[in-house]
């Protein structure tokens, strides 16, 4: 009792909040709780614009708060909250990427013009092809609750890009992967799939945050912390045993590469983002991606940069076989969605090159990749939701051919997206290549730059397929409709399309941001 | 429980495995009495569906006695509830140490998960139908 | 696991323990070991889930013995409570009566899980010989330290260098919530729904339907309690509102026979069986 009584005198004391660093995530996170309150609170004809207003206005003051506090942000950064968040340069660009293409995201999801009510079912919770289901159909109500649930994901991505410990990375993945499972199965048209990819994604995320606590588990029994900055310490010393260094990190890397969607650990890619409504496969493909690699970079970057000679050779091997399956598989897809998912794969791989170089201009490179193929995805998703036969979206490819024919500026964007994607020069894409490549060939990996190239002209025959397919096939006579977007819908392309040629001609004051400064280590 | 500190005897404990073993045999021997003591003299009337309703008729072997999804917000609430209280546990045992500050931190994390509830409550999700 | 318990009980042999510790051992791990075997060989599927309660909750109180408060309550809350209530709501989801189906699915799979079980059980109890040979015992932990792993170590913890992360723990419950109402809840009250309990009375006394009380029961000379069986008016004919038109559609032939056993129009059954008939015609008899 005694002893009990003596330990219990001394205070726990406050821990530094560093409020003007961290605000752009807790206006993020709270406004996603009055979200909740909207959906619990307004009555039913309110809700929708009430969530619309909310979450563009919830984005647009993250945004002023970021930019307000880069201007005076040290520049080797700084950590906040005892030390589990790191704000630092490549924090806050990523940050700023995140925000500006949830944004376009966000405005997909709020489109109600395509489709009457919008991509999102009326009731989630009625089982599809009941007689309730089919009196839904024409409802136009949606489930509002995807805005607050967006902006949480949102919230734990911009988490996890600046968690400075293990414990918050797992927790903000968590926070970022619920939601997403969630909006995956709430499709207005073809339910069912939807729901098999939001139960497929759940079960293999599941098994991927499985694999990453477990990871967590062998590293903090190994270094005694979990936080980067010890478990880097820890990896100087030698007395340790090496088997749970790299056993825990192995673990880790498969639930973070599972999140990027990269190699072996991709399976769930193209169901999960054929499945799921095209505005929240827009979000996922864009933001997660921008989330996985962040983290990534970062775990990789300060707590194992002096044992990257052991890890290197694997994640070698990892970036060829996911950029083989992206650009081998791809060619035999005959669904939109599903290519530009093997799309994503193939990229994953490009990614991971620049991730593992962990030089200034490696990390520069894939922050700027990143940012490049988010607004080029996002907009490629946008273009694909306006494809549009009697059962919704047209997604087989025989649907697209001829469709130059129907409507050339659909056609026009879309081929210069699929460039973009494919990385031809005067786009972001050959940039994003450019820089990345380069900086793996200064880093001394002039071997996988040869086979990424390789993979990338493999790659590019996919995109240039569905272009010839859309100028020189004629169309069907019971083809697709393109559907007139709305405003909503309009912009975000509109953003997706200019940004991807913006940093395509002058991407300089884009990678000097992404070049501005490292990672906080402390 | 931890009054004892590290050195104390593990005697504390026993008091506890003998609430256990006395809990574990007051259900056993309550369920056993039933039947050994009842008088079983059944007739038709008693083997009937209690008081009203159709007689039952014979279930299918795959499938039956499934319960509705609608229950699975009840399982879901629950299961918030039991890990909110997981973290309180520590906070209410540290709580004189942490001060007017943790009482402020506890707050938040109450305030943030009634949210929650607000939300199912507004919705009908604790409405018995 | 009885082997293990054994290895158990040599440590504790070796090692200084007290007595009140070898007592609950000896009463929990048997019990431990009961639940486990029992789990395994329930084929009820539910009364499996049961078994495991009993394990885990003796492996709390076994936890709680070797000074881990917390982790014993945890095991209690959020294994026995938490987790296996989800257990048995999945179990009840899948049907509490549907059994296993004996096909295998996968091929092999009952020999590689049985070369699996037998590898996990040589792991453990290689790790169990050398913890008990080689490994010297480790003083017990002061709980009140975060080293000490106890609940008040880990409340100064998660209230200072963790708070963050603790912070937005309440938004994955909020995301749960959202979640099970989005997934499995209905709005039933909305305009194409189904009416309450309460709208359906007040629709009933404002003589929307037939009524507004239910219709009448089998009555004190039924041979049954089911709404399947007729009210008999005082004079011994059927009530024509006891009939229910939907048990009239479905089972008529059925009904068409007691209907006729309740007017005693049938011949009469032997003196021993326990219909109401006889007490009916005993009353006819009488008056």
């Amino acid at each position: 009792m005694n002893v009990f009584l003596a330990q219990q005198a001394d205070r726990i004391e406050l821990p530094a909040i560093d409020y003007a660093a961290i605000l752009p995530m807790l206006i993020i996170l709270g406004a996603a709780c009055i979200g909740v309150l909207f959906e619990a609170f307004l009555p039913k004809h309110q809700r929708w614009p009430g969530q619309v207003v909310l979450t563009l206005l919830a984005i647009a003051a993250a945004g002023v708060a970021l930019g307000a506090y880069v201007g005076g942000s040290p520049a080797e950064g700084t950590t906040t909250l005892s030390g589990t968040l790191s704000i630092d340069r490549p924090a806050l660009f990523l940050w700023g990427t995140l925000l500006a293409l949830a944004l376009g995201a966000v405005l997909l999801i709020a489109d109600r013009s395509i489709e009457p009510g919008g991509a999102f079912v009326a009731q989630a919770g009625i089982a599809p092809g009941t007689v309730q289901d089919r009196a839904q159909v024409g409802s136009t109500g949606m489930q509002t609750e995807v805005f607050p649930l967006a902006l949480f994901a949102l919230g734990g991505m911009m988490a996890f890009c600046s968690a400075n410990d293990l414990l918050t990375m797992f927790i903000a993945l968590e926070v970022l992967s619920l939601p997403l499972y969630l909006m995956c199965g709430l499709a207005r048209r073809r339910r069912l799939l939807s729901q098999e990819a939001a139960v497929k994604y759940f079960l293999l995320g599941a098994f991927a945050s499985a694999f990453f606590l477990y990871g967590l588990a062998l590293l903090y029994g190994y270094a005694g912390s979990v936080k980067l900055a010890d478990i880097a310490n820890a990896t100087a010393g030698t007395d340790r045993s090496d088997t749970l260094l790299f056993a825990g990190l192995g673990l880790l890397m498969v639930g973070l590469l599972f999140k990027g969607s990269v190699g072996p650990f991709h399976t769930w890619t193209p169901d999960v983002y054929q499945g799921a409504p095209t505005p929240v496969t827009a979000f996922m493909a864009a933001c997660t991606k921008v989330a996985a690699f962040g983290g990534m970079l970062r775990v990789l970057t300060v707590a194992f940069e002096s044992t990257s000679w052991e890890w290197r050779g694997v994640l070698w091997g990892v970036a060829i076989v996911s950029m083989l399956i992206g650009a081998v598989l791809g060619l035999t897809q005959t669904d939109v969605k599903r290519m530009i998912a093997y799309s994503s794969i193939a990229h994953a791989g490009f990614l991971l090159i620049g991730t593992m170089a962990l030089t200034e201009d490696g990390l520069s490179g894939t922050l700027f990749y990143l940012l490049a193929y988010g607004f080029t995805t996002l907009a490629a998703f946008g273009v694909i939701s306006l494809v549009r036969d009697s059962t919704g979206e047209a997604t087989h490819l025989s649907a697209w051919a001829g469709l130059a024919k129907r409507s050339p500026l659909l056609a026009a964007v879309f081929t210069f997206l699929l460039l973009a994607l494919a990385g031809i020069p005067l786009t972001s894409g050959f940039v994003g290549k450019f820089v990345v490549f380069s900086a793996a060939l200064s880093d001394g990996m002039a071997p996988l730059v040869v086979i990424a190239l390789v993979f990338s002209a493999v790659a590019a025959f996919f995109y240039l397929r569905v272009v010839v397919l859309m100028y020189f096939s004629e169309p069907a006579a019971d083809g697709p409709t393109v559907s007139v977007p709305g405003a909503f819908t309009t912009a975000a392309i509109t953003l997706g399309v200019a940004v991807t040629l913006l940093l395509g001609v002058l991407p300089a004051f884009a990678l000097d941001w992404a070049g501005a400064g490292g990672f906080a280590i402390s | 429980m931890a009054q004892g500190g590290p050195d104390a005897g593990l005697g504390v404990y026993l008091p506890l495995v003998l609430i256990f073993v006395l809990a574990l045999a007051f259900a056993t021997l309550s369920v056993l009495l039933g039947p050994l003591l009842g008088p079983s003299r059944f007739n038709r009337a008693k083997f009937s569906a209690y008081e009203c309703g159709i007689e039952p008729s014979p279930q299918p072997l795959v499938g039956a006695g499934r319960m509705p999804v609608a229950y699975y917000v009840t399982a879901m609430l629950f299961i918030l509830f039991d890990i909110e209280m997981v973290f309180l546990f520590p906070y209410a045992v540290s709580a004189d140490a942490l001060g007017l500050w943790g009482v402020a931190a506890a707050t938040l994390f109450i305030a943030t998960f009634f949210i929650a509830d607000a939300y199912v409550w507004r919705r009908g999700g604790l409405d018995w139908n | 696991m009885t082997p293990t318990a054994l290895f158990l009980a040599q440590a504790g042999a070796d090692a200084t323990v007290s007595t009140g510790e070898a007592i609950s051992f000896w009463v929990l791990a048997p019990i431990a070991v009961a639940g486990a075997l029992g789990m395994i060989f329930a084929r009820n599927a539910v009364h499996s889930a049961l078994w495991l309660v009993l394990t885990m909750l003796s492996l709390g109180m076994l936890y709680l013995i070797q000074q881990a408060p917390f982790l014993g309550f945890t095991q209690i809350i959020v294994y026995t409570g938490a987790i296996m209530m989800l257990f048995l709501f999945v179990l009840m989801m899948v049907g509490r009566e549907s059994s296993d189906s004996v096909v295998e699915v996968l091929r092999g799979q009952r020999l590689a899980a049985a070369i699996l079980g037998i590898g996990v059980a040589g792991v453990l109890a290689g790790a169990l010989t050398r913890a008990l040979a080689d490994v010297t015992p480790a003083p017990p932990l002061d709980p009140w330290t975060p080293e000490g792993g106890a609940a008040g170590g880990l409340g100064r913890l998660i209230f200072s260098d963790y708070l963050f992360p603790f912070e937005l723990t309440s938004a994955l419950l909020i995301t749960a919530a959202m979640g099970a109402m989005v997934l499995a809840f209905t709005d039933r009250h909305g305009k194409t729904g189904k009416r309450s309990q309460r709208e359906l009375v007040e629709a009933r006394f404002r003589g929307e339907y037939e009524r507004p009380s239910p219709k009448p029961g089998p009555g004190v000379f039924a041979t049954s309690n089911s709404v399947a069986t007729p009210a008999l008016l005082p004079d011994g004919s059927v009530a024509p509102e006891s009939l229910s038109e939907l048990i009239e559609s479905t089972s008529a032939a059925k009904l068409s026979g007691e209907r006729k056993q309740v007017a005693g129009d049938t011949p009469q059954p032997d003196a021993h069986s326990l219909t109401g008939s006889e007490e009916q015609s005993e009353e006819r008899e009488n008056s």
